[in-house]
């Protein structure tokens, strides 16, 4: 496992820059410096079987938006049919990154393009999520938990929290970035700048798309959009946040030297860790089915076994 | 009984409250009721959906609806299009099976009207039935209200 290396003294507040000229919470502490690297252990429920959650953790790999999303919906095709016999019993989460890409939403306007459509910088998607447009590139982590609500809560706006709960322990956790939710804007917020959008399609009470967390991503091609409709705000990542307050730190011996690669399984680690916790669920690693990707896009992989 | 015992264990360790809304939906008398929360008002062999008071109180604001195309075919149970709001979209199923004949335009510049006026404005697609029968499998207005307390008392 790697270890943040973080020198030891007492929690230390760090107020932002006093240039953050959108900061509404001037006086918000947003990173605080912990002595050790925090671990919240969950409340034991050991005698409580978890539901089980098939994991296809394809992290390190970007994929095609095409193939991602064409899969997510044989998944949830399956999944229907086994309700309908009564067999559905296990979730289905999908980690991965993808190539650059801007994805659309149900209601979605093409006002929030700062270009024309058919001139556009990289591939555009119009899909069936919920949500404004986004981007979506390599750097940042995706999940696509596919979960039957039936089996949590059927409520889409507890699902939403959760999910965003996720994203915030991560952040909390792993980090010890102070990331919130804000009322009408779904999302993981820290100070003005978005760290992870979600976007989610609910069918039959089976959830798909799901949450995109900037880790180390560049965020150059969220100029050319308004991300997710919201004009006044910023996109930023887990990479930007830590660079701004490290070096911020008049300390100056609080210097993260950790690469992207670090970074994003760090973060993968961690995601996948607070997602069972909040989900209460466990993870079974499966393989990926070589069959729903064209071949030569995942060069990585070392199996190509079929689902079961 | 697990799964509710999973449902209740994650939302009380996430001590995180819902929008849960225990306060008495409309449910209207002359319509029926299909259990994924759509209504239909039969009038000889055409039919109106739309989406119950419930399911809009549950839902939250509704910015957006998709809608079928007119002769499109609807089925039972099957999907004909979809509602928006807080970053999730959900189907809505149909609880007949026939033709499309005319749908809501109005819902395009006015997705509220769902909110505001589930069973009147709010109408979402007007149906021509094929098969009247399906109606027996609906629920009536007492079935429904049951059925939602049933619902909302599990979570």
């Amino acid at each position: 496992m790697i270890v943040v290396t973080i020198p030891k003294f007492t929690s230390i507040q760090i107020y932002p820059p006093r240039n953050h000229t959108k900061d509404r919470h001037p006086r918000r502490t947003y990173l605080v410096l912990s002595s050790e690297f925090s671990h919240s252990e969950p409340t034991s429920i050991a005698h409580e079987a978890k539901r089980r959650c098939d994991c296809f953790d394809i992290y390190k790999e970007t994929v095609p938006y095409a193939e991602a999303w064409s899969w997510q919906k044989s998944i949830v095709k399956e999944r229907k049919a086994l309700i309908e016999q009564d067999e559905d019993c296990s979730d289905t989460l999908i980690i991965l990154q993808h190539h650059p890409v801007y994805t659309l939403g149900t209601a979605s306007t093409e006002k929030n393009l700062n270009f024309d459509i058919s001139d556009a910088p990289y591939g555009v998607y119009r899909t069936e999520r919920g949500g404004e447009v986004t981007y979506h590139g390599p750097g940042q982590l995706i999940m696509y938990p596919i979960v039957n609500l039936r089996y949590h809560k059927m409520d889409l706006h507890w699902y939403l929290r959760a999910l965003e709960e996720v994203v915030i322990r991560v952040l909390s956790n792993t980090f010890s970035i102070k990331a919130f939710r804000l009322e009408g804007l779904t999302g993981v917020w820290v100070g003005d700048q978005k760290l992870a959008a979600i976007g989610i399609r609910v069918s039959r009470w089976i959830t798909y798309h799901g949450l995109a967390l900037n880790v180390t991503t560049d965020l150059t091609p969220f100029q050319e959009i308004v991300p997710c409709g919201i004009r006044d705000r910023r996109v930023g990542s887990i990479k930007g946040v830590l660079r701004d307050h490290v070096s911020c730190d008049e300390y100056g011996k609080a210097k993260m030297h950790l690469s992207d690669e670090q970074l994003v399984d760090i973060t993968h680690k961690s995601l996948v860790k607070e997602f069972c916790k909040v989900f209460q669920v466990e993870i079974c690693h499966r393989p990926i089915p070589m069959q729903m990707f064209s071949q030569g896009k995942l060069p990585t992989l070392a199996t190509n076994e079929n689902i079961s | 009984m697990a799964s509710r015992l999973w449902a209740s264990r994650a939302a009380s360790y996430l001590r995180i409250s819902t929008t849960f809304n225990r306060s008495f939906s409309t449910v209207l008398k002359d319509l029926k009721y299909a259990d994924s929360h759509e209504w239909v008002k039969v009038e000889g062999s055409s039919a109106t959906v739309g989406i119950t008071d419930h399911a809009q109180d549950h839902l939250g604001d509704v910015v957006y609806v998709e809608l079928p195309e007119v002769g499109a075919a609807v089925t039972q149970g099957g999907s004909f299009g979809a509602v928006e709001s807080v970053k999730a979209t959900s189907d809505i199923n149909s609880p007949v099976s026939g033709k499309v004949v005319e749908v809501n335009e109005v819902l395009s510049d006015s997705p509220g009207l769902v909110n505001g006026s589930p069973y009147e404005n709010g109408w979402i697609i007007k149906v021509e039935l094929s098969n009247a029968d399906e109606l027996k499998s609906l629920m009536d207005a007492d079935k429904y209200s049951k059925f939602c307390e049933e619902e909302d008392a599990k979570h």
